[in-house]
């Protein structure tokens, strides 16, 4: 099970993706606790800041989107865990999709 | 004013330079008449050959700068307010003199006092996080990160980008563009713009000598980039083996549909600066006067939605240019050109009369 952190936006609007496969860590009990703490299904997106950071992130069928502001308690956890466990992947470009305008 | 720092001799001076520097000799003769309240800029002719605010010229501001110093926590400690000395650490020093640049060209050239038009305090906190790689405006204050020293340098030493966040403040108290897709695009392109035109005003700089660039001084040598991005030509900025390409596009054919960065609030920005530089560059001289009136004047003419796409845009700005200088107008037709060269959809020419 992969839980994927992806960074958008920020002054300078570059896409960072940090991907760890959980079960490959030796502290994967930890990590199992730490992502069923989550408040996935309150997690709603506040009113955009200009130029702060937006936060995309996922694991198994749970996703949430919180900006920077609202990236307190379990959910800063698990990104600073991320973020020390794996180097990001950066891509400057968001994955295409269709289009419709 | 009762707390004016520039000498009256110096306010006299200005005043009388009216055959050169119309709005700053207006706004010294403003000055010189206490407590007066400001006026708005008068209509004018375009005329490339000169600028009407003087570039030098003085304004008042109010400024606060804090020290975060390495935690998250804002405002942080109150370091320099306005009329203190240096305080020899760069970044609060260089976020002092930004902010005066800032509010210098809002002052002297629209008429503004200040993000809100009625003089508040400009305030800033530096040292923000640890290797923090960003900058942003917060509702209240600009806060800057020192950047990681790998790839980022630090952001309070970049004129374009402090201009960029007060513009945000800028745009918060007039049109209120809503930060997501193509509103938060149209946001991020004025906060570029008047960022743009904070550097150019303060160096003097013609359209046509202008980088057109917003945050050239960020990275580290390292990195294979001129800056965050080029009004001139998006997409162009940096081409680097960790940062990958700049993604901005430049035409509306190769807008990007996402939800990640507010619905690609910094990607798709890339179309309407383009659009903006080459109208500047049509127009020619002083990219503050001309077309930078013109973008002014849709901010705060209460016509621009919350929600405006792009080509709702367009049109306002065409309808300003005629408003402001006429139909057949040089600058008319170069705010008209610049949209269809990028590719944005703008109503049909009215005749000239």
């Amino acid at each position: 099970m992969d839980v994927v952190v992806v960074r958008s936006g920020g002054l300078a609007g570059l896409r960072t993706e940090w991907r760890v496969d959980v079960g490959a860590q030796p502290d994967a009990d930890e990590w199992d606790g730490l992502l069923r703490s989550l408040p996935w299904r309150t997690a709603t997106s506040t009113a955009p800041t200009p130029d702060r950071y937006v936060y995309r992130i996922s694991c198994a069928s749970h996703e949430a989107t919180l900006g920077e502001g609202q990236l307190t308690g379990p959910w800063r956890s698990l990104v600073d865990r991320v973020q020390q466990t794996v180097e990001p992947t950066r891509r400057s470009r968001p994955p295409a999709r269709p289009r419709s305008r | 004013m009762p707390y004016a720092i520039v000498p009256p001799y110096l306010l006299r001076r200005v005043a009388a330079a009216g055959d050169h520097y119309p709005t700053a000799a207006a706004a010294a003769r403003r000055s010189l008449r206490a407590g007066a309240p400001s006026e708005p800029a008068p209509v004018r002719p375009f005329d490339p050959s000169q600028s009407y605010a003087l570039p030098d010229s003085p304004s008042q501001p109010d400024r606060r700068i804090s020290d975060a110093g390495g935690t998250t926590r804002l405002p942080g400690r109150l370091v320099r307010r306005e009329g203190e000395r240096a305080t020899g650490d760069e970044a609060v020093d260089d976020a002092y003199d930004g902010l005066g640049d800032t509010h210098r060209l809002f002052d002297q050239v629209y008429g503004r006092d200040s993000i809100d038009g009625r003089g508040m305090p400009l305030e800033a906190s530096v040292h923000y996080g640890r290797d923090y790689d960003n900058a942003f405006w917060d509702g209240a204050r600009m806060v800057f990160g020192d950047g990681d020293g790998e790839v980022f340098a630090g952001f309070a030493n970049s004129l374009t980008v402090i201009g960029h966040e007060l513009s945000h403040g800028v745009v918060e108290h007039t049109a209120r563009l809503r930060y997501e897709y193509q509103s938060g695009a149209l946001n991020e392109h004025v906060a570029d713009v008047f960022g743009s035109l904070v550097e150019q005003y303060a160096r003097g700089q013609s359209a046509e000598t202008a980088s057109w660039l917003v945050g050239a001084e960020v990275f580290t040598d390292a990195v294979e980039g001129r800056a965050l991005r080029s009004m001139l030509e998006p997409g162009t900025a940096y081409d680097d083996d960790v940062l990958g390409r700049d993604p901005q596009p430049a035409h509306f054919d190769d807008f990007i549909d996402t939800d990640e960065d507010n619905g690609g609030v910094h990607l798709n920005s890339g179309i309407p600066n383009r659009a903006f530089a080459l109208a500047a560059r049509a127009a020619g001289g002083f990219a503050w006067e001309g077309v930078g009136r013109v973008w002014y004047d849709v901010l705060v003419s209460g016509e621009l939605a919350e929600n405006a796409k792009f080509a709702a845009f367009a049109d306002l700005t065409i309808a300003a240019a005629v408003r402001r200088y006429g139909v057949g107008s040089a600058i008319a037709a170069a705010v008209r050109s610049g949209w269809e060269t990028v590719g944005v959809p703008v109503a049909a020419a009215e005749p000239a009369r």
